[in-house]
Formats: structure tokens, C-alpha cells, sequence
């Protein structure tokens, strides 16, 4: 008995030694020197900050948390403004949009679940467009490592958020990610999927998104949405905004969208047919030119005795 | 199953089938009438203020067509009797609707007589007797004060009723017919969506889009004659890159090298939204799709435009008595200067001579004549000399434009003998964008001979100073050039 409770007493004291060890681990001094250095008001205060985040990335080989975080912080404050444009080209592309998205990716991959959720809800809502389309890069090359249903589930927590930026940042991941062939037609099906969801912010971002990958594959469903404006029932009516956007859609994906983008200008009960119009004129298709012909044929105004 | 039941039977089957075939959500078969109606978007309301139901099908005695769209539909009730004009009346204020109603009035005339139901409730005040004329009218209602006398005969009510929906399509049509009226449908045209179809026939710029334009231009509707005037004169304008796209289309590319084309051409094209140029890589690259799909058609659309006589068309339209709308003129107007044909220079002094026309019509027809280059000199020159202040104004900055010797020289002999401080001013401007050495010493000249303090003085110093700070900014890289030479 003597014997047990003596293991367990030491059990917790080496136990405790361990977790005292590791908690005093001082971090990285360039990391902490470089974080100093942004939260500091000094001259090139960000520019001195990378140089230190850069030799903390070098550095720190195993503690996955630093790594991580100097990754992080390397990508994001690495701005090819610091950089001569007339240097040498390595010296340049070593602030490409690239460069910095493969250390936000590397940061997730020290530690996934954490930057996941600081890139989608976080980076993507930088000020500054060259962050947030590195942000974009890392949250593709997440996707393209196999990653998918984590990073699907937190898109999918934004686009269908009530906050006007999450869901716009979600849908520019989408599309980023659905322009890639190798992985439009699953993003484009996810996309469809939000056009029945509740919120009609949801579903308009989904439609834009739908539109900017410009896959042929959405034509169907969205002239679903477009026709549902002359449903007896208004709850089965799409919103005229969503519509509106819908045709818009159809104009960006061009091809065999253009027949439809037709159809809609020869519905006559169409609310939509001068934004389908103005749809085939942004695409210049020389298949518009007769119906837009026949458009201008049609009757005028007219009081008409009928006989029965 | 005895006789009757097996009648009540049939006409339950009949019915359901009829309900299926005539009552889709969207669509409704009118068997009375033989047409197919078809349920608008229910946000073309809102979007483009129009209600109604459009015709999906029409059979050839109904007169209709498919697609045009029904916003009224209108009985004329005949009236035989009281209980006739009871229902009429009831129907027609029922609806919140207009109605007219017809009669003869003590003189034996025929006369109309407008309502308008505001509000609900609203009475219209008139009761007749057997032989339908009017017994009495009841103050305080909407025939009070509307011109009918009591024993006027009532002929008959025109009820125009409003449609929003298949439903008020199905209770007008029913209730007309039931009471044997004459129906007619009053079908109304969305410009909008013409004007929209202009505007994207002129941005593809198919060959064929030309005599559309120009039937429009002509046609009597004002709302479309202004999308029609600026279509036409975009088509001009895209007519005449042709030279370029010709370039792309011989090398069969979609980008050249900048410096080889032709600068002008390429900046219209650009402004055009036909192409990019990018300085820096001296690239022209076309624009897709607009440029690249425009390159298709780039000739057939010049062909067109040199073979249709669009200068004696629009000539007419660039006068003030002929077209009321500034903007066509306008755009009339540009097309000259795109076309710049000789044979229009008396039309265009005509305008720039009017001065009931606006100032900037009548300098647009100066810009014009500048286009249209050294054949337009003698006319203007004559048209200054001719001229008021203000016709001088815009003849001196057109010679001005068009620059040479013979301009030059006109406006070198006009400014000595000017008295008017403002057109002096304009001679100035004028003289000195020829800018050449003879221009300068004139100008110079005229310096010595004036008043310090006066504008024109320090007008005409800032534009000589300016003029020799460019010289010597040349003298200085032709210099450096030389050095870099040796």
C-alpha cells in the first residue's frame, strides 16, 4: 500500500515538473521581438517585424504553437510594398500573394483547428486585398490537401451567418476554390444546396458565387429560380433580388447559358427580361441578335375588340 | 345509375378535366375567348409598375398576338333595362375601376361622360327609370356637377377593368360575357424592354442592327428615337475601327503589339471598351468577350455603314425646326464628325449660326467642322466675318482646330481687327494652339500693343510664357538626346 501511494506522490510531482517545464517555456525571441515590434509605434515597425518573424520561422523547429503563430504573422504582414519591384526577382516573389498564403496554410497546419477559424473569420476580413487573397490561397491549398469537410463545415457556419462580411468572405472561398476544375462540380452542388436555405443573404451570395465560377453545371437550377417569379404562390416565389442576381449569373457563365438568358427575353410575363438583356449585351453572342430583333417587333399598345 | 345521376356525373368529370387543363398554377385556357393567359412575374409591379396577364396563345379571330399583355379588359354593357343599369353600375364602382358612361342628353346629342371610383363606398348617384332615363341625381356624388341632367337616356356603360391577376382576367371575361358586352383587351407595350434591346443591339454592333436603328430614328415613338439616335451613332463609331480589327484579324490574335497600330484608333477603341492597352508590356489586347466576338462582325459592319446613306439621314436631324430632342441632335451631330463628309458644311454653319439653338449644340457643330478639316475654312472664315459674338466665338476656336496656314492666318487678321474683349480672348486661345513660330510672333505682336493691366494682357502672357517653357523643355531633350547620340 506504502508502495502505491509513494508511485502516485511521484507521479504527481514529475508530472507536475513536466507541465511546469513546458509552461515556462519562453517563446521564441524574434516571434515575441516581432510581435513587440507590431504592437509598438515605431518606424517600419512592420517591416523590421517580418525580418524577425522570418528568422523565428527558420528557428523554431518543433514547438508547433510558435510555428504557427510566426508562419501566421509572416503571411500576414509580409506586403511586397516592402520589396523593390526592380530587385532581384527572388527578393520580390519572396512577398508574393503565393509565398504569404503558403505560410497561413503552413500555420494550419501546425495547428488546423485554430487557424481554420482565424483565416475564414479573421484573415478574410483584412483591410488589405493582397491578406485576404492570401488567405484565399492557404484556404484552397486546405482544401486541395484533403481537408475538406472541416473547412467545408466552417464555410458553411459563414455564408449561412447572420453577419453581412462572414457570409461575403465565405462565398469568395467558394468561388476562389470552385474555379479550380478539379473541384467545381462538389462546389457547385454545396452551392445549389444554400439556394433553398432561409436567409436571403445566404442565398444571394450563393448565386453570386455560382455566377463568378461561371460553371454550366448551375444553368438548371438557376433558371428555377428566375421562373419562380410567376408562381400563384408568393412563398414559392424567389425574391426579386435573388432573381435579379440569378440572371446576372447566367450572363457571367455565357455558353450555353446564353439560350436560356434568350428564353427569359421571349417570356413576355417576365419581370426579368431587361436584365437579361442587358445580360446577352455583356456578352456580345451573336445568338442575341434575332431575338433582341424580335424584341423591338413587337406589338405596341392597343385597345383590341374581341369577339366570342 | 338512373338518367340523372349519371348526368350529374358526367358533368363532374367534365368539370374536374376542365379545371385541370385550364387551371395550372401559372396559366389559365379561356375557352370563351380562345386564348392562353399566363401569369406575370408578381414583382413586374414594383419593378416596372405593370400589372396584367400576357397571352400565351392566341387563336387567329381573336386578333390578339402572343405575348402581348393585357392590362384592361373592357365591356360595353348595352342598357335595356333598370336592372341592367343596377348591375352595370354596381360592377363597374365594385372594382374601384373607371367606367364612361354613354347617353343622350335632352338635345338628342350622343355624349360620354369619364368616372373615376376613388375611393370605396364612392356613389355614383343616378337612378333611372324603366325607359333607362335619368330620374334623379343625388348631390354630393360623383355625377353631381359632372354634366348629366335628369332625364337624359343612359346608352350604355364602358366598364375598363383593371387586371392584376388571372383571377380578375377569369371575373371580367365571365361577367362581360354573361351579360353579352362587347369585350376588348386594352394590351400595353414595356418600353423599357425596347429600349433596352436597342441599347444591346448597339453594344454586339450585328450589321443588321443598322436599319433597325435608323427605322427607330424615323419611327414616331419619342421614347425609343433617343436610344435609336445614340445606337446609330455607336455603330458609326465601331464602324470605323475597322481598319484596326482588321489588323487582329489577319493575324488571326487576340493581341498586338501597341506601337504598331494606329494610336487614335486604338484609344477610341479603348474608350469604346473594345480593348485594354497596357503601356508598360506595349500590348493591345482585345476585350473578351465584347472585343473578341466584336471582331467577327468588325467588317460586315463597315460595309454596312459605307453602303447605307447615314450622312443624308442624319443631316436632317441636326436642325432645331426638324428635331425637338436636343440629344438626337446631338447625336446626329456626332456622326458627321465621325463620317466628316464635305457635303454637310452648309447644314452644320446653319447650326452654329442659329442662335436660337443652345450654346453647346451649336460649338458641338463647330467641333464638327473641325473634324471635317481644311474644306470647312472658307465657310467658317465667312461666317466670322459675318458674324455676331457669339457665332465668332465658335468659329475662331473651330479654325483653331483645324490649325494650318489659311486658319492661321484668318484668325492672325481677325485678332488685329477685333474689338470684342471675349472673342479677342478666343483668337488668342485659338493662335496659339497652331502654336507654330508665326502663330508666337503674332501673338507676341499683339503683347506689345496692349494694356498691362487688362485680362487679355495677362491671359496672353500666361499662354506665351507656357509656350516657351515647352520650347525649352524640348530644346532640353533634344539636347540630351543628341548628348546620348555622341
Amino acid at each position: 500500500m506504502k508502495i502505491i501511494v509513494n508511485a502516485f506522490l511521484w507521479g504527481i510531482i514529475v508530472s507536475s515538473l513536466v507541465f511546469f517545464c513546458s509552461g515556462c517555456t519562453s517563446q521564441n525571441t524574434d516571434l515575441s521581438k516581432g510581435k513587440e515590434l507590431i504592437k509598438s509605434d515605431k518606424r517600419r515597425k512592420e517591416e523590421r517585424a517580418v525580418e524577425k518573424f522570418k528568422l523565428a520561422v527558420k528557428a523554431i523547429q518543433n514547438n508547433t504553437k510558435d510555428s504557427a503563430e510566426a508562419n501566421y504573422l509572416l503571411g500576414l504582414y509580409n506586403s511586397q510594398g516592402f520589396y523593390d519591384a526592380d530587385k532581384e526577382p527572388e527578393v520580390y516573389n519572396a512577398a508574393s500573394i503565393n509565398k504569404r498564403g503558403d505560410h497561413m496554410y503552413q500555420a494550419y497546419k501546425n495547428s488546423p483547428k485554430e487557424y481554420l477559424e482565424i483565416l475564414i473569420f479573421e484573415t478574410l476580413r483584412s483591410q488589405d486585398t493582397n491578406v485576404q487573397d492570401a488567405a484565399r490561397y492557404a484556404l484552397k491549398k486546405v482544401y486541395e490537401s484533403g481537408n475538406q469537410q472541416k473547412l467545408l463545415k466552417s464555410l458553411k457556419k459563414a455564408i449561412t451567418s447572420k453577419d453581412n462580411r462572414d457570409r461575403q468572405d465565405a462565398r469568395t472561398v467558394y468561388t476562389t476554390i470552385g474555379k479550380d476544375p478539379r473541384f467545381t462540380q462538389k462546389i457547385v452542388e454545396i452551392l445549389i444546396g444554400f439556394l433553398d436555405y432561409k436567409r436571403k443573404e445566404t442565398r444571394l451570395n450563393a448565386v453570386k458565387s455560382l455566377g463568378e465560377i461561371g460553371s454550366e453545371i448551375a444553368i438548371g437550377k438557376l433558371v428555377e429560380i428566375i421562373n419562380s417569379g410567376s408562381e400563384k404562390r408568393e412563398k414559392q416565389r424567389e425574391s426579386p433580388e435573388v432573381r435579379r442576381l440569378a440572371v446576372e449569373a447566367l450572363g457571367e457563365i455565357g455558353g450555353r447559358a446564353v439560350g436560356e438568358l434568350v428564353s427569359i427575353i421571349q417570356n413576355k410575363g417576365s419581370s426579368m427580361r431587361v436584365d437579361a438583356i442587358q445580360a446577352l449585351e455583356k456578352l456580345g453572342d451573336e445568338r442575341a441578335v434575332t431575338p433582341l430583333l424580335n424584341v423591338l417587333n413587337e406589338q405596341g399598345g392597343r385597345d383590341v375588340i374581341v369577339s366570342y | 345509375m338512373d338518367a340523372k345521376n349519371r348526368s350529374v356525373l358526367v358533368v363532374f368529370v367534365c368539370c374536374s378535366i376542365f379545371c385541370f387543363i385550364g387551371c395550372t398554377d401559372n396559366e389559365y385556357i379561356d375557352t370563351t375567348l380562345g386564348l392562353t393567359v399566363q401569369q406575370l412575374d408578381g414583382d413586374l409591379d414594383d419593378r416596372w409598375s405593370t400589372t396584367g396577364v400576357v397571352i400565351k396563345n392566341a387563336s387567329n379571330q381573336s386578333g390578339l398576338k402572343e405575348g402581348e399583355l393585357i392590362s384592361h379588359v373592357i365591356g360595353e354593357r348595352k342598357i335595356n333595362t333598370p336592372s341592367d343599369f343596377n348591375r352595370a353600375i354596381e360592377s363597374a364602382m365594385r372594382d374601384g375601376n373607371s367606367f364612361t358612361l354613354e347617353f343622350i342628353d335632352s338635345s338628342q346629342k350622343q355624349l360620354r361622360q369619364r368616372f373615376s371610383v376613388r375611393r370605396e363606398g364612392d356613389d355614383v348617384g343616378i337612378s333611372v327609370d324603366d325607359n333607362n332615363r335619368i330620374k334623379k341625381i343625388k348631390s354630393g356624388t360623383l355625377a353631381n356637377n359632372a354634366g348629366l341632367k335628369e332625364g337624359d337616356q343612359v346608352l350604355s356603360i364602358i366598364d375598363a377593368k383593371n387586371i392584376r391577376t388571372i383571377k380578375d382576367y377569369q371575373k371580367a371575361v365571365n361577367e362581360f360575357s354573361r351579360a353579352k358586352a362587347t369585350i376588348s383587351f386594352r394590351t400595353k407595350e414595356l418600353i423599357g424592354v425596347k429600349i433596352a434591346a436597342i441599347n444591346a443591339l448597339a453594344s454586339i454592333a450585328d450589321a443588321s442592327a443598322v436599319e433597325t436603328m435608323i427605322r427607330f430614328l424615323e419611327d414616331t415613338e419619342p421614347s425609343l428615337r433617343e436610344p435609336a439616335a445614340k445606337g446609330l451613332e455607336r455603330l458609326v463609331a465601331l464602324s470605323q475601327l475597322n481598319g484596326l480589327f482588321q489588323q487582329f484579324q489577319r493575324k488571326d490574335t487576340d493581341q498586338l503589339p501597341a506601337d504598331g497600330l494606329n494610336a487614335e484608333l486604338l484609344q477610341r477603341a479603348e474608350i469604346l471598351d473594345l480593348l485594354t492597352v497596357d503601356l508598360q508590356t506595349n500590348q493591345a489586347k482585345l476585350t473578351d468577350p465584347i472585343g473578341t466576338e466584336f471582331l467577327h462582325r468588325s467588317a460586315a459592319l463597315y460595309k454596312k455603314i459605307s453602303s447605307t446613306k447615314i450622312t443624308e439621314l442624319v443631316k436632317k436631324y441636326i436642325k432645331r425646326e426638324i428635331e425637338p430632342n436636343q440629344e438626337i441632335r446631338r447625336s446626329c451631330l456626332s456622326i458627321l464628325g465621325i463620317l466628316q463628309p464635305q457635303s454637310v458644311i452648309g447644314d452644320l454653319i446653319a447650326v452654329l449660326e442659329d442662335n436660337q439653338e443652345t450654346s453647346g449644340i451649336r460649338f458641338k457643330a463647330g467641333l464638327t467642322l473641325s473634324q471635317i478639316g481644311s474644306p470647312a475654312i472658307e465657310p467658317l472664315i465667312a461666317s466670322f466675318d459675318n458674324g455676331d459674338s457669339g457665332i465668332r466665338d465658335i468659329t475662331a476656336s473651330s479654325l483653331g482646330n483645324i490649325g494650318g496656314s489659311k486658319a492661321r492666318q484668318a484668325l492672325i487678321t481677325f485678332l488685329k481687327n477685333e474689338n470684342n474683349d471675349t472673342t479677342k480672348l478666343t483668337l488668342v486661345d485659338a493662335i496659339a494652339k497652331i502654336g507654330d513660330d508665326t502663330s508666337i510672333l503674332a501673338l507676341e505682336e499683339q503683347q506689345g500693343s496692349l494694356d498691362k493691366t487688362s485680362g487679355l494682357a495677362t491671359f496672353l502672357n500666361e499662354i506665351l510664357t507656357q509656350k516657351s517653357e515647352t520650347k525649352r523643355t524640348e530644346a532640353e531633350a533634344d539636347s540630351l538626346d543628341f548628348l546620348q547620340d555622341l
